[in-house]
Formats: structure tokens, C-alpha cells, sequence
């Protein structure tokens, strides 16, 4: 075993197959992942940013939880996982050779893309699922370079393979046209999953996902937090200037009925007269409230109320929803927890 | 048990056959190859592979004239050769396309297109 260090994955996976070595290269970081190589050929590659064959096989409802969970308990002490789900007949070896070659080289790339990670060899490891491809690493190695050039033709923006995944509220011209893929994307987009959360929710390869945002990233259908910041002025909301805006602050009195509560929004540029009557609904003279208003002073001075900065949805959720319990996302959950127990099984 | 590579053997078995590959069509890269490639390539030839299959799938109506209509396969014809690409369709998500170059003398449109059939579905059937 190598001690980790500070590397470019691709290169020490270059040298680590160049020997024809057995064993796992495990990277660090964000998003990191793990590359198994047997005697120098890539038999599989696992990534917390993509979906491993199991939960591509359950997500899609190919294999129930049960039998895949199952061929976990039976097989990974011996590493012959994938082996075992094609003797017993839930899969045929056509189908798990393909599901290991996606998710092989889908992994490959979140590994082994980033320029420098911490990066170590674990001499003799052997993956629980078992010799099922043997790939040329040289073809791994091109294709992950490939893939980091295509993304980068979409649109070249990398902060889109993590951030937060936001759509925006109003797209910005008439008529857009999304694939199949796309729109489950949106949907299932709730400001708070990452594409890595999107994938494994899905079940989709990580790569296509990202992929996919990137698109839709181009076609500015997704917020940019970054980005945002830097927006021209003109598309923010004006701002009250502190200071000034509460020396001119006018007393309210309960009694003070002719100051006018004007829908936010509308803004009058002359004070407008009072209604002739309150209406009858609000029957005890009620204040309106200086935090939420527009009104006028004595002097006919516009008093503009503070605007509360706009919120990222779900970066700082208000006490009240705060208090609620978190809403549920069965399927992110399960997903996780399917993966945690996978984990712990890896390392009995 | 009919496995990838055992897949590509029997693609090539078809009369005319000259090349086959199993090709990622969102990626553009052949996930398994045998045979020769139009001009040598596998890498290129799939690359290709995967725009027609884009442009077929994303860009035009054919395939959303009914609902669940499926794209099934793709024919090219030149001088020299057919390209024939059938899709594989897994439950699994994966978007593979199974390409065959065939020689244009020996091949057999119709009996090759019957044999990529059978060869998709059992590459993934129970």
C-alpha cells in the first residue's frame, strides 16, 4: 500500500496499470471514487457521484432490493456478486456485462478527471462484485478525457456538476424543447439535490446527468448561484440605503388613519389622496404594518420599507418551515441507506 | 450464456459483416468492438454512431409521432456497405446501440436486420 498522496489520479492510474498491478486506486476529495484493476485490466470503478450497478439495477426496478441484497450477503466475501445474480437467473450475463461497463467507465471519469487529489493504492483489493469486465486501461483513460472535452464543448462551466441543481423560475425565452431526460431533471429539481442526488434518485448514469444539466445550463435554465451574484444591478430589486431611509422614518400612530398601505409592487411616483372610507372589512382601524407598506410622511416624502434580500430557495428556510419536520424524500433516502449498508458489508 | 463478446461473435456471423461494436450513444464511445470500423476507427465510427442516433432520437419527430413509440433501428446505405444500428433497450438506464457494417455484396439487408433483432433481445433477455 502506497501512503496517500497529493496526485493526478490519471497518471498514477496510468503507472499502477502500466505494472499490470492487482488492487484498488482509491482518490480523495470531491467527488472522489475507487478504480479496481485486475493484473493491470479495469474490472470496475465506483464513485459517490455515480450510480453503481446495484443501484442501477434496483432504481430501475430491474431487481428488487431483496434479491440484490441477497446476492450481497451471499457473494461478498467471496467477490462473486455479479457472478451469483447470473447462476440464480435474475440477470443474463449480457445485461450485467453492460450495467458494469456504464457504471465502469461513469465512475472512471468522476475519479480520475480531477487534475490533483489525494490518491492511494491498496495493493491485492479485490471488489465484492467480482471480475465481470476487463477493460483496456488505456481505453478507460482516453474515454475519461473525452468525456471532461465533451462537457466542456456543452458549456464550460464545471460548477454545474455540483452545485446545488436550481431551475430557473421564468425561462427566458418563449418556447424551449427538453428531452425525456431533461424534464425528469427539472421535475425532480427541488433546490436542494445535487446532480450526484439526482443521479442516484433516478437511477441514471452520473456522467449523463451532468451532461444533461450542462445542456440545460446552456440553454439558461438553470440558476448559476455564483453567477447571480455578479448579475447586472438592473435585474435586482431596488434597495432601501439603511441610515437615511430610517431617519425619515415617520411615527405611527394607531389613530393615523389617512396613511395609505399601497400594494406593494405599485409604486406611485406622487402621494395618491386617501380613500374616501376605509373598507368595511377592516372595521377596528388597524395600523398598517411600517415593516411591509409604502406611505408617506408629513413632508410627501416616499418612505420605501426595506426589501428582505432574496432568498436561495432552501439555503436559509425561515423558523417557521424550519420547525416543520423535513420533507420526506423516501427514494433519496432508501437510495443512501441501500448504500451505507453496501459499504459495511464491503469492509466485513 | 450469451455475454457481450459472445454477442459481437454472432453479429459478425451475420453474411456480410465486416465490423461490430456496441456503442454508448449518449457518449459516443463504443463499450465493446470487433471486426474493422469504417476507416479503421472504432472511436471515430462510434462517435459518428451516437450524432445519428442523437439526431434521430432528439432532434426530429419520428420517434414521438405515438406515444411510447420506440426508435428501433437505423439503416444507412452507401455504394460500398449498409450500416444497420439497433437499439438496445435494458430496463437498466443505459443507452447502448448495437452497430453492424455490413459489405454491400454479401450482406443481406433484411436477413441481417432479422439477426440484429434477435441478438439485441437476447443480449438482454432472461
Amino acid at each position: 500500500m502506497t501512503p496517500s498522496k497529493t496526485a493526478a489520479p490519471a497518471r498514477l492510474f496510468t503507472q499502477v496499470a502500466a505494472d499490470r498491478q492487482t488492487g484498488a486506486l482509491v482518490v480523495g476529495g470531491h467527488p472522489g471514487g475507487a478504480v479496481y484493476v485486475l493484473e493491470g485490466r479495469v474490472i470496475y470503478a465506483e464513485s459517490p457521484a455515480a450510480p453503481g450497478v446495484g443501484e442501477l439495477l434496483t432504481a430501475s426496478g430491474r431487481l428488487a432490493g431483496r434479491t440484490w441484497q441477497t446476492a450481497l450477503d451471499q457473494g461478498t466475501s467471496t467477490a462473486q456478486v455479479g457472478r451469483l445474480l447470473v447462476e440464480q437467473g435474475h440477470l443474463t450475463q449480457g445485461e450485467l456485462e453492460l450495467c458494469v461497463l456504464g457504471a465502469t467507465y461513469d465512475a472512471a471519469y468522476f475519479a480520475l478527471s480531477p487534475a490533483a487529489a489525494p490518491v492511494e493504492f491498496l495493493g491485492g483489493a479485490m471488489h465484492w462484485l467480482g471480475p465481470i469486465a476487463h477493460i483496456d486501461p488505456a481505453a478507460v483513460d482516453r474515454e475519461v478525457r473525452r468525456r471532461a472535452k465533451l462537457l466542456d464543448d456543452i458549456f464550460p462551466d464545471p460548477r454545474v456538476d455540483t452545485a446545488v441543481v436550481t431551475p430557473v423560475t421564468r425561462p427566458p425565452r418563449e418556447r424551449i424543447t427538453l428531452t425525456a431526460a431533461q424534464w425528469e431533471l427539472l421535475v425532480h429539481a427541488d433546490g436542494q439535490r445535487t446532480p450526484a442526488d439526482l443521479a442516484l434518485l433516478l437511477g441514471r448514469a452520473g456522467f449523463a446527468t451532468i451532461q444533461e444539466l450542462r445542456r440545460l445550463a446552456a440553454l439558461g435554465l438553470l440558476e448559476l448561484p455564483e453567477v447571480r451574484a455578479e448579475a447586472p444591478e438592473f435585474v435586482r430589486l431596488p434597495r432601501a440605503r439603511g441610515t437615511a431611509v430610517d431617519a425619515r422614518r415617520p411615527r405611527v400612530s394607531p389613530g393615523d388613519v389617512p396613511t395609505v398601505p399601497v400594494v406593494s409592487g405599485a409604486r406611485p411616483t406622487k402621494p395618491e389622496p386617501p380613500p374616501p372610507s376605509p373598507p368595511p372589512a377592516a372595521s377596528p382601524p388597524r395600523p398598517p404594518s411600517p415593516a411591509l407598506t409604502e406611505e408617506t410622511n408629513a413632508n410627501g416624502t416616499l418612505y420605501r420599507p426595506p426589501r428582505l434580500a432574496r432568498r436561495k430557495p432552501g439555503a436559509k428556510l425561515p423558523k417557521e418551515v424550519a420547525s416543520e419536520p423535513a420533507p420526506v424524500h423516501p427514494g433519496t433516502d432508501e437510495v443512501l441507506l441501500k448504500r451505507i449498508r453496501t459499504a459495511l458489508r464491503a469492509l466485513r | 450464456m450469451p455475454g457481450v463478446d459472445h454477442c459481437l461473435q454472432e453479429a459478425m456471423a451475420i453474411p456480410g459483416a465486416v465490423g461490430a461494436s456496441i456503442v454508448d450513444y449518449t457518449t459516443g464511445f463504443p463499450v465493446a468492438t470487433t471486426g474493422t470500423a469504417p476507416n479503421s476507427d472504432h472511436e471515430a465510427a462510434a462517435a459518428g454512431t451516437a450524432d445519428v442516433v442523437q439526431a434521430a432520437t432528439s432532434r426530429s419527430l419520428f420517434v414521438s409521432a405515438i406515444p411510447h413509440d420506440l426508435l428501433e433501428d437505423l439503416i444507412i446505405t452507401t455504394a460500398g456497405g449498409y450500416h444497420l444500428l439497433r437499439l438496445v433497450h435494458t430496463d437498466f438506464d443505459s443507452r447502448l446501440v448495437l452497430y453492424v457494417w455490413l459489405d454491400r455484396q454479401q450482406g443481406n439487408l433484411a436477413v441481417a436486420r432479422r439477426r440484429m433483432q434477435k441478438l439485441a433481445d437476447d443480449l438482454i433477455a432472461t
